[in-house]
């Protein structure tokens, strides 16, 4: 019994440790970020599109092993590889008079990265509207396997802070994991009226705070990175906000009591009705409105991450070692209470 | 729990009866209540100066809807003297007093909802551009709705505020706004587009959340008023 309760709490801190190493050490798989010149006109044109991520190719490689080709409505435009660097590819292509589109998309096929897109890289000005002419038209290759190693998928936007899918995740699991117990802790209060029990919702509460207040921090960065503010509105993130706030009153409830059997049940009713609140706010709300937030039809988690083999191997060390990591943040809480109780009492 | 008591519907009924004879007698409360709202909406009537885009008229109108609401039930639990509660603590059903507070709340949503309405259309008119709301009757719905959602909420949390002596009315306030967000930012969203006539299929179900939500706090507040009632 005692070696398991240590052995929890090591294994815990073990996960988050391999976790932050591997969530940082970890390369993103190559993918397009910028095209230049993003204005073209007809003629022969020189471009180029930079990329980052792991090195798609290597300065050594055959431009023949490499196929750029742009795509204009459902037109192929195909080009000639003139430079070719671990980020760069540079091209020259000759844009038609007449174009399906005159936004073109860019695809670049490589031997060992897979397919590399850019959607929009570039504006074509002063193209009639018309078929391409059969001299430019490209036949795609066929799409090769990756073969990348570990490393975590390019997402467009998101880019290099889908590691903190590591850390805003987990941390409001871990919210959710304490607000339960406190949740139960309290129905077992109002049933018993046992001190003990109300001990356990306390401690549950203001750990639960903490990691609703880390998590309120993570997607706020995350929010400024991708959508460019530290703040909007969205019913995900009202919800967010609500339930910690609703918490952050549960703590004023408590602080405005003097601490007795009485105090206890009261505030086990505010913390039962929190729960239900919660419950609603951010998991049955979001899923009827509009929003932001990835997975907004259904699942207001990570589904539209594409969570792929790569992440999941962090991922889920990630919910593993932050529950445990909150956990037992909760049972050091819920000792203090005990003594406090105690010493009080005594 | 139920031991003794007459039935929770006849309790209730009852205490509505109570609460709206209390209403009267204290004509204080009453007064506070409409002078607040007239009085508020004035301000904003000076404030706006004749020109009210449909944003602001909406916020201004959920402002005083909000603070006169909490000026209405945000005493319901303090009122009696405390010899009245514990008679009522002792010979009342506690569950039929919730309710009759709960019905108690919606009528005073419903005079609230006309008052502050009233008076906004009364003062400050509609807003810049319209000749009047593009959907009247949802703007009704929606302040009613809105103003449900909203009371019955307060009506648990005052309870629960009224059972912490040094708190008082302060603690309400702190517990009850966060609470009321949720409500009050579907209610807005419901009042605007009613004001601008946007297209049903727009507003989507936010009637049917706010009714659900007043039915989930009302159904809420039921299960744990007995708890704390007695504590």
């Amino acid at each position: 019994m005692n070696s398991w309760n240590s052995l929890w709490k090591w294994g815990g801190v073990a996960l988050l440790a391999y976790v932050i190493l591997r969530g940082f050490s970890t390369p993103l798989q190559p993918g397009f970020v910028q095209a230049s010149p993003s204005r073209l006109a007809p003629g022969i044109a020189t471009i180029a599109l930079d990329a980052i991520g792991q090195p798609f190719a290597t300065a050594t490689d055959a431009h023949e092993a490499f196929t750029l080709i742009l795509r204009s409505g459902e037109g192929l435009i195909q080009t000639e590889l003139t430079g070719l660097t671990p980020h760069r590819v540079e091209a020259k292509v000759a844009i038609p008079a007449t174009l399906p589109s005159p936004a073109l998309d860019a695809f670049l096929f490589t031997p060992e990265a897979g397919t590399l897109f850019l959607g929009n890289a570039f504006f074509v000005e002063d193209a009639a509207n018309g078929s391409l002419p059969a001299e430019v038209v490209a036949a795609p290759p066929a799409e090769q396997e990756p073969q990348l190693g570990f490393s975590f998928p390019f997402q467009p936007n998101i880019l290099e802070s889908v590691r903190n899918l590591l850390w805003h995740v987990p941390m409001w699991f871990a919210m959710f994991f304490v607000m339960g117990i406190g949740f139960v802790a309290s129905l077992a209060q109002l049933r018993t009226g046992k001190v003990n029990w109300d001990h356990r919702a306390e401690a549950a509460v203001r750990t639960g705070l903490v990691f609703g207040l880390l998590g309120l921090a993570t997607g706020s960065l995350w929010a400024r990175w991708t959508w460019g503010a530290w703040w909007v509105s969205d019913p995900q993130l009202n919800g967010a906000l609500v339930t910690v706030l609703l918490y952050s009153g549960y703590m004023v409830l408590r602080a405005a009591m003097v601490e007795d059997e009485r105090a206890g049940r009261i505030a086990a009713v505010y913390n039962v009705f929190a729960f239900v609140m919660l419950v609603i706010l951010l998991m049955v709300l979001p899923r009827y409105t509009e929003s932001l937030h990835p997975g907004k039809d259904g699942n207001p988690g990570f589904n539209s991450y594409d969570l792929d083999n790569s992440l999941r191997a962090v991922f889920y060390p990630a919910v593993i070692g932050w529950g445990a990591l909150c956990y037992w943040m909760y049972t050091l809480r819920l000792r203090m209470n005990r003594l406090e109780h105690h010493l009080l009492t005594r | 729990m139920n031991g003794g008591f007459q039935s929770p519907l006849r309790t209730a009924l009852a205490v509505t009866r109570m609460e709206w004879r209390l209403e009267w007698r204290q004509g204080h409360q009453l007064a506070a209540v409409g002078l607040f709202a007239i009085a508020s909406v004035y301000v904003a009537f000076q404030a706006a100066d004749g020109q009210t885009a449909s944003g602001a008229w909406t916020a201004m109108l959920w402002l005083v809807y909000l603070f006169s609401g909490f000026t209405a039930v945000g005493r319901l639990f303090d009122r009696e003297r405390s010899a009245t509660r514990r008679y009522l603590q002792w010979t009342v059903d506690p569950l039929g007093l919730i309710l009759g507070k709960l019905v108690h709340a919606v009528l005073t949503t419903t005079a609230l909802t006309a008052l502050v309405l009233g008076a906004f259309v009364l003062f400050l008119g509609w807003p810049d551009g319209l000749d009047a709301a593009g959907h009247p009757g949802l703007l009704v719905l929606g302040a009613w709705l809105g103003g449900l959602s909203m009371t019955t909420t307060l009506v648990f949390v005052t309870a629960v505020a009224s059972q912490v002596k040094s708190g008082g009315g302060a603690l309400g306030a702190v517990l009850g706004l966060p609470l009321l967000l949720p409500q009050l930012i579907l209610a807005t969203r419901l009042t605007r587009g009613a004001l601008d006539g946007t297209p049903f299929a727009m507003l989507g179900e936010t009637p049917l959340f706010l009714a659900a939500l007043s039915a989930g706090t009302s159904v809420i507040a039921c299960i744990l008023f007995p708890y704390i009632w007695r504590a």
